[in-house]
């Protein structure tokens, strides 16, 4: 099938599904299924205009912890991995607590996270951290494992240092892992993200999961709640295909690096 | 004048891995002047690569090896190193990023003369126009001559070749031979390259030694057949006879 026929196919079953749920909202008249209009004009209040309910607010207040969260998780999964690379005995502990690690949910260290630390934006980030560094010190390790030895040993030929062989060499050479691996850590967090905030509503750390939260039990505006939806779908379209794809664009495929 | 460049005195190498140990190569002497092309001849596991990545400072070794007057201990930009694949540049720099980027390490920062001396190495392997390129856009041929560029920009007193063109087909093989060949003539730079390939130990060395199947030296000869080497020219059939012999053996 050719790439505009696919287009027209999506476009054409996302027409039919709207259609659908306007023909249905109409019909039934339920709360659970606002009509598109109300869903859309809510949206807007909510985005520009509510002071009551301003989401904008809300998701710049996750997004701001997750860039945290991402940060730290990230320079701390480096860290390790180097460490991992350079000793023997700390790769074979860290290995181990990267498994252990790695199965456990972020949510389900919320209950522990919550006596301990208490209901703040820390807990929050703890949790992003948490998704972040046990996937991507996977992806790093794996990466740094597989440089071919050959551009270390050029590297070495050329006069490299041991922190000159990571940069110049071990880090770009496992770029592509290394992108993956942010990938990996950043659906975990997004996702973490939302589900904490909803499930344990952390007060001081209102997001726009606490957002669909209040939305729900609060202000009793159901169309919002399908507004932090398309939100939510839109700020993951923008990473994945603005942020993520672009960056692999001008690295990995720009180098031919893809596998 | 001593224009000796490289000293190899009872070079012994075991590779020790788990429980077997392997003596590759036992007491090798060899001493190779300033200029010289010295190509290495030998079976397949003889212990040819060893040899050049014991030069080359990748390995540990017993005896001892002084390169432009300093004991090895290390890798070094005075022994550049051309591996057999292909894929040894970065493929994440440009060609001319990764001639320039030895020189960066080494302490260049000069744009205007790092851009001179990339320029100037890829003319020399006739490569000028693809200083943008990166390294997957070129052919196998083309990467073997940025690695050589490479060694060249950093005005590397030693080349170690280890079948740099082995895996390419014979004509561009052909090509590179004669290009390798006219830069050794300009540059008189020394280079010690490893090869199976009889007829190109003839074309390119000044020099020729064969290895036996247990890393002894078996034959150390001087080149005299008058280049271009071609195989009409004289003494070319005896010579390849009688190296045959020896790696047949
Ligand atoms: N890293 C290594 N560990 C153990 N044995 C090795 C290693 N590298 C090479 N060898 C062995 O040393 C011998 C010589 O190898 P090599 O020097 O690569 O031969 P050549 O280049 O002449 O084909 C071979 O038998 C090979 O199996
Ligand atoms: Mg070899």
């Amino acid at each position: 099938m050719k790439k505009y026929q696919k287009l027209i196919i999506k476009v054409l079953f996302i027409v039919a599904v709207l259609v659908l749920w306007e023909l249905y909202a109409v019909h039934r008249d339920i709360m659970a299924v606002p009509r598109l209009g109300v869903i859309l004009k809510t949206l807007y209040e909510d985005m520009f205009i509510s002071d009551v309910r301003p989401i904008l607010q809300y998701l710049g207040k996750s997004l701001l912890l997750i860039a945290e969260g991402l940060g730290i998780g990230m320079a701390l999964a480096f860290a390790f991995s180097g460490l991992s690379v350079a000793s023997e005995i700390f790769n074979t502990v860290y290995n181990l607590i990267v498994s252990i690690c790695d199965l456990l949910p972020a949510v389900a260290l919320m209950p522990i996270l919550m006596i301990t630390i208490g209901a703040t934006d820390t807990t929050i980030i703890v949790l992003v951290v948490h998704s972040v560094v046990w996937p991507m010190s996977r992806s790093i390790i794996d990466g740094f494992k597989s440089v071919p030895k050959m551009h270390v040993e050029s590297g070495r030929n050329i006069g490299l240092s041991r922190t000159g062989l990571i940069f110049g060499i071990y880090i770009p050479s496992s770029f592509s892992s290394i992108i993956s691996g942010v990938r990996v850590g950043w659906a975990r967090a997004w996702r973490g993200l939302i589900s904490a905030e909803m499930i344990f509503g952390v007060a001081s750390s209102a997001g726009i999961g606490t957002y669909i939260n209040n939305a729900r039990t609060l202000w009793l505006s159901f169309p919002s709640v399908y507004a932090a939806l398309i939100l939510i779908i839109l700020v993951g379209v923008i990473v994945e295909y603005g942020i993520f794809a672009n960056i692999e664009k001008h690295t990995v495929r720009k180098w031919g690096m893809v596998r | 004048m001593n224009k000796e460049i490289l000293k190899i005195e009872n070079l012994t190498k075991t590779y020790h891995s788990q429980n077997v140990s392997a003596t590759i190569l036992k007491n090798i002497n060899l001493t190779i002047e300033k200029g010289e092309f010295v190509c290495i001849l030998g079976p397949s596991g003889c212990g040819k690569s060893t040899l050049i990545r014991c030069v080359a400072g990748f390995e540990d070794f017993e005896g001892k090896i002084t390169a432009c007057g300093k004991e090895v201990k290390k890798p070094g930009t005075d022994r550049m190193m051309v591996f057999q694949d292909f894929n040894q540049l970065y493929p994440w720099k440009t060609v001319e990023k990764n001639i320039q980027y030895p020189l960066k390490v080494q302490g260049m920062k000069d744009k205007k003369m790092l851009k001179e001396i990339s320029d100037d190495a890829l003319r020399k392997v006739d490569l000028d126009g693809k200083q943008k390129n990166y390294p997957h856009e070129l052919s196998g041929g083309m990467k073997q001559r940025v690695a050589i560029a490479k060694a060249l920009a950093l005005k590397s007193d030693i080349i170690l070749m280890d079948e740099p063109f082995a895996a390419l087909d014979a004509m561009t093989r052909n090509k590179l031979q004669a290009e390798l060949h006219l830069i050794h003539e300009q540059s008189g730079v020394t280079v010690i390259f490893i090869t199976h390939n009889i007829q190109e130990a003839l074309v390119l060395g000044t020099r020729v030694l064969v290895m036996d199947k247990k890393g002894n030296i078996i034959i150390d000869e001087q080149n005299r057949i008058p280049k271009p080497v071609t195989p009409a020219s004289e003494g070319y059939g005896e010579t390849w006879n009688r190296l045959h012999d020896a790696l047949g053996q």
